[in-house]
């Protein structure tokens, strides 16, 4: 099965080409089988040829399908590898995704664009396969763009809305400055180790670049570069901005591409290159502060919001985090296990809120919510489960990545109390602000009527999620052989205790606020101070302010002041005198035989005379 | 040797049985497809013929891959307009038959220069095609209702053609009078043995020469007559103006120039470098916003040939195999390119009124999918696009000037390539705009003959072809330059 491996990125992509040729000619149920049925299909080739890999007990197996192209000593290939970490991610992908898939058929029941959306999923998905199971830098650099071309297509799916149109434009040039940033790593890379191949790129990096000297810059280089594309894919400070607005698309989307896979493909650039990241220490170690400052940041925004879906989407931003402080104090595995218990938790979240703001007849704002446990209890206990997940309540999934990240930060020599200290504090806002969500949409005064919408296709993939949620901890990952082994230290009981301990606390201060009453929030947020720090937060701690006026009031300006473009007047220009010079010579023709004759002789003569003068 | 001699034998024997058979009964159909008989049976002889090759035969014509490569060039060209002129002239015009006595003719010109080695079969090939073609293009003139101004084409065509020849035949005589032959091979040796630079009297005559085939390639300044008689012409004749006359010029003239060792004298490449540059510009220029698709083809045609030239030239700095090949690679591109086009503006005409207009081909994308895709593919391999014949042969064009160092042939090159684009994409830009409804000739309604079509999938697929995989191709060329 292990040769099948190819089909798991060409279903999908077949998929793709269907439901594009077909031209949304196809109703509801043939694009629906189509388009959840490829990711299905690619999901059971993936686990046949996973289980296999699993039971060869190889460290990677790597498949040649064709020559790309070879140029000189330039040689590309289409190539596929299989080591623990894709496989990781090969199964989220096609698993999470065909979970999604299924939901998305009921979702998008009745949308006018039914297969169109499909069509831009599935190739999300073969993108997004050949983003982590390229084996050179091309075909990871063509995954990426193309996951990024997709999320575009998808947030502004619903296009007919300019908001919408606005905020994929916002997501796609945010992250395009993050890719412009990984384009020039990568040439860097391929420029000084001269493959294209990412593991023996990874060798040859660790054989030849001195630790000290021109060679630690160059490892400081490529991997603030690469860390630049990781930042602006997975929405980490400073190019988080655009993960909020990017909930403009359909909520399977939010689960599948902003919660579950793509975002998250930053975390697996860093861990697919983590040797060059283990020579630049101090990069490897910016990569733990920045998620340590962005899980904090985003906690905060989180608890300010009013629209469901963005509440979660800062606490992905959050969560996101938590993998970058892994990887910044070198628990690789840890990143990739909370990047799968992520998935696990975060996409039936999503999808759970997609199922009450279907029940809620489209309403977003959690205060026109409230008291919705009666109505939709399945959504409520659905919810409730998600919800302990991300708190890290014990025994969930959560718990056990989480805390793996915690100890780890705790162990790490150099800084690592630092995070730990922001990371127990950010747990601290997790089980603050998940309750908080929790309680206002679920717990209080009913307001609105909300009816539970039902369906196989809906509540299904929901309980199945619900179970990976809860027990998704239990799952090993096969990482082993890719990463260096990290000696893992229990934490003393005392550190143990207040990583427990904070969450519920969390969950006690959002149960007295928002259940009990014991603070009026209204009045908190209405006070001076108050005020300004909710809008503060509220607004991203001004980041969209502050890019506004640095980045785009200028650029815009300067378009304004450049209207009629200089550089396009000399294209013009060429135009022009190609007109003028048309009508020159044009006029030579002029149809008289007497001028032909002439013409003939004075050419004959000049002819005659450059050579004979010459 | 009469092996040897089998395709010019074989179209020779078909004039004649067409003449007879015309004499005694006037029949289009069975004309047509005696033409079309006799020309794929010396099309087909190749085979026969090449194992045998390289023969001189009598001083006067030599058989060789070179000149079979271009006489096989040449036949496919007759058949492309013999196909072209059934539905063009049935039931448009009266008395077809005489036509294809003059293709005929004409094309045994063409295979004769291609073969020829000698400056008396340079002349008659030269002369047989060009007096078939007088007729050719004054072919329609008494159509009740003629597609265009043919007599004033023929005419124009007629004295030009007479003035070139003077002075080409002048230049032949110069040489003679130098060096007392008329035989290629020896041209060289005789030259060196005058002095180490070339004497002024044997330049001024290869000179002249060289007027003669810029004249009949309608190179600038040569040119003039060419757009008028182009669009004069019915169009299976333009066709046969644009490859066939144009085939058998470029491989006489190629292999004189090879043989006289010209391009050792810094004269003669000055010259042909303004020719060639002056094409490329001009023939751009004149195009850009050319109304009139005849026209319009025979500027692009006047381009095509300076990039032709750029080649031809660099044989003065790089292997001359390599000259060879790019050039025959070129000129076979061109050919495939410009029986497609034609053959498609042809489909849409016929002899009582012709589609030449650039709004008759408004929307012709929607009326008839099938014309208008074969005209896309030829317009983007005439301009150069990747995936097409036209891209390979410029790529090769470029690579042989980047190895012969031609940095100004090459920089004009890219000005009137880039020029060229733009008139190339307003055609294909027309056709996929909204149709009109005021045609006369309904594209959507025609019935095309089945063997218009076979040449226009043919030729469609050879752009395409050498385009994706020309390597086994150039195999066979590089085999036919070593054998120069």
């Amino acid at each position: 099965m292990l040769d099948l491996l190819w089909l798991v990125p060409t279903i999908p992509l077949i998929g793709f080409l269907i439901l594009t040729f077909t031209q949304g000619k196809l109703s509801e149920v043939p694009a629906g089988i189509i388009g959840a049925g490829s990711i299905g299909l690619a999901f059971v080739i993936a686990l046949l040829a996973g289980i296999q890999f699993i039971h060869s007990d190889a460290p990677f197996f790597s498949q040649h399908l064709w020559t790309w192209m070879s140029v000189g000593s330039f040689k590309a290939g289409f190539n596929l590898y299989l080591d623990g970490v894709s496989l990781v991610m090969m199964f989220i992908i096609t698993g999470i995704g065909f979970l999604i898939h299924v939901y998305a058929t009921g979702y998008m029941h009745d949308d006018p664009s039914f297969a169109r959306f499909f069509a831009y999923m599935n190739l999300f998905v073969a993108a997004m396969l050949i983003l982590v199971l390229g084996d050179n830098l091309l075909l990871l650099f063509m995954g990426w763009e193309g996951v990024g071309l997709c999320s575009y297509l998808l947030i502004g799916f619903w296009y007919t809305d300019p908001y919408n149109g606005y905020c994929a434009r916002k997501a796609f040039v945010v992250t395009r400055v993050g890719d412009a940033s990984m384009a020039l790593g990568l040439f860097l890379l391929f420029q000084s180790v001269g493959t294209l191949n990412i593991q023996d790129a990874m060798h040859i990096a660790q054989a030849q670049w001195p630790t000290a000297g021109g060679g630690a810059g160059l490892a400081t280089a490529v991997t603030l570069l690469l860390l630049g594309g990781a930042v602006g894919k997975s929405a980490q400070l400073p190019l988080q901005t655009w993960l909020p607005d990017a909930m403009a698309g359909p909520t399977p989307i939010s689960a599948l591409i902003h919660a579950a896979t793509m975002v998250t493909a930053g975390v697996y650039l860093i861990a697919r290159t983590h040797i060059l990241y283990m020579l630049a220490p101090d990069v490897q170690y910016l990569v733990g502060v920045i998620g340590c400052i962005t899980l904090l940041m985003a906690g905060f925004t989180a608890l300010t919001q009013s629209d469901i879906k963005k509440v979660l989407a800062f606490s992905t931003v959050s969560q996101i985090g938590y993998m970058f402080l892994a990887l910044g104090v070198g628990a690789w595995n840890s990143a990739i296990f909370h990047l799968m218990t992520h998935a696990f938790f975060k996409a039936l979240l999503f999808l759970t809120a997609g199922s009450v703001i279907l029940g809620m007849h489209h309403e977003q704002n959690i205060f026109k919510m409230g008291g919705l446990r009666k109505d939709l209890p399945w959504c409520h206990w659905l919810f409730l489960i998600g919800t302990v997940a991300l708190v890290a309540l014990p025994g969930t999934s959560g718990y056990f990545s989480k805390e793996e990240i915690l100890g780890a930060a705790l162990a790490h020599h150099e800084g690592g109390y630092i995070l730990w200290l922001g990371g127990i504090a950010g747990a601290f806002m997790t089980g603050l602000y998940s309750f908080r969500l929790y309680f206002l949409v679920f717990w209080g005064k009913k307001t609105h009527d909300g009816h539970e919408v039902m369906g196989w296709n809906l509540q299904g993939p929901l309980v199945l999620l619900a179970v990976l949620a809860l027990l998704g901890g239990y799952i090993t990952i096969p990482v082993g052989k890719v990463f260096p082994m990290v000696a893992e230290e229990e934490p003393a009981l005392m550190y143990r205790a207040i990583m427990i301990g904070l969450p519920i606390l969390g969950i006690l201060v959002a149960w007295l606020v928002f259940v009990k009453g014991v603070i009026d929030t209204k009045k908190l947020a209405g006070s001076g101070l108050g005020a300004a720090l909710h809008r503060f937060w509220f607004t991203q701690w001004g980041m969209d302010w502050l890019y506004d006026r640095v980045f785009v009031f200028p650029y815009v300006g300067l378009a304004r002041l450049n209207k009629s473009d200089f550089i396009d007047s000399i294209y013009n220009g060429i135009a022009k005198l190609t007109l003028v010079l048309h009508g020159l010579v044009s006029d030579t023709q002029t149809g008289q035989l007497r001028w032909y004759a002439l013409t003939m002789i004075s050419g004959v003569l000049l002819l005659v005379s450059i050579g004979v003068f010459l | 040797m009469l092996i040897d001699l089998l395709q010019i034998i074989l179209l020779t024997v078909t004039t004649v049985a067409v003449m007879v058979v015309t004499g005694f009964r006037r029949d289009h159909g069975l004309i047509n497809a005696l033409t079309q008989t006799g020309l794929c049976a010396a099309l087909l002889v190749f085979a026969v013929i090449r194992p045998v090759t390289p023969l001189q035969v009598t001083p006067l014509l030599i058989i060789d891959e070179y000149s079979l490569f271009f006489s096989c060039l040449i036949i496919i060209g007759a058949i492309a307009v013999t196909a072209m002129a059934y539905p063009y002239f049935e039931k448009h015009h009266q008395h077809n038959e005489e036509f294809y006595l003059l293709v005929l003719c004409g094309t045994l010109g063409g295979v004769v220069m291609a073969a020829s080695n000698h400056f008396v079969s340079f002349f008659i090939g030269m002369e047989m095609m060009g007096i078939s073609l007088y007729a050719l293009i004054a072919y329609t003139v008494h159509a009740q209702k003629p597609a265009k101004f043919p007599l004033e084409a023929a005419v124009k065509y007629l004295i030009m053609s007479g003035l070139a020849s003077a002075v080409m035949l002048f230049g032949m005589a110069l040489i003679y009078a130098m060096v007392g032959t008329f035989e290629f091979p020896l041209l060289a040796a005789a030259t060196g043995g005058l002095d180490t630079s070339l004497h002024p009297i044997m330049l001024v005559g290869y000179l002249m020469i060289i007027v003669g085939v810029a004249f009949k390639l309608s190179l600038v300044p040569f040119h003039m007559w060419t757009p008028d008689v182009y669009e004069g012409a019915p169009l299976p004749v333009t066709a046969f103006l644009a490859t066939i006359s144009k085939a058998g010029m470029v491989a006489v003239a190629m292999r004189l120039l090879l043989a006289a060792q010209a391009f050792s004298f810094g004269q003669i490449t000055v010259v042909l470098s303004l020719l060639a540059a002056a094409s490329m510009i001009f023939g751009n220029l004149l195009a850009v916003m050319q109304s009139n698709v005849k026209r319009l083809f025979a500027y692009s045609s006047i381009a095509h040939l300076g990039y032709l030239l750029v080649v031809v030239i660099a044989a003065a700095a790089v292997p001359e195999l390599l000259s060879v090949e790019s050039m025959s690679f070129y000129i076979a591109a061109y050919f495939f390119m410009s029986i497609a086009g034609f053959a498609v503006l042809s489909a849409l005409s016929n002899a009582g009124k012709e589609m030449d207009s650039i709004t008759d081909f408004q929307g012709l994308f929607w009326r008839n999918p099938w014309l208008a895709t074969v005209m896309i593919v030829v317009l983007l391999s005439l301009a150069g696009i990747p995936l097409t014949a036209g891209f390979i042969g410029k790529f090769y064009i470029f690579t042989t000037g980047v190895e012969g160092q031609l940095w100004f042939l090459l920089t004009v090159l890219i000005i009137g390539s880039s020029i060229g684009l733009y008139y190339y994409l307003r055609l294909i830009y027309t056709m996929l705009q909204e149709p009109h409804n005021n045609l006369v000739n309904d594209p959507a309604a025609l019935k095309l003959p089945i063997g218009l079509n076979v040449v226009m999938a043919a030729m469609t697929v050879a752009i395409i072809y050498l385009g994706v995989y020309p390597t086994a191709f150039i195999k066979t060329l590089q085999s036919l330059a070593s054998t120069l």
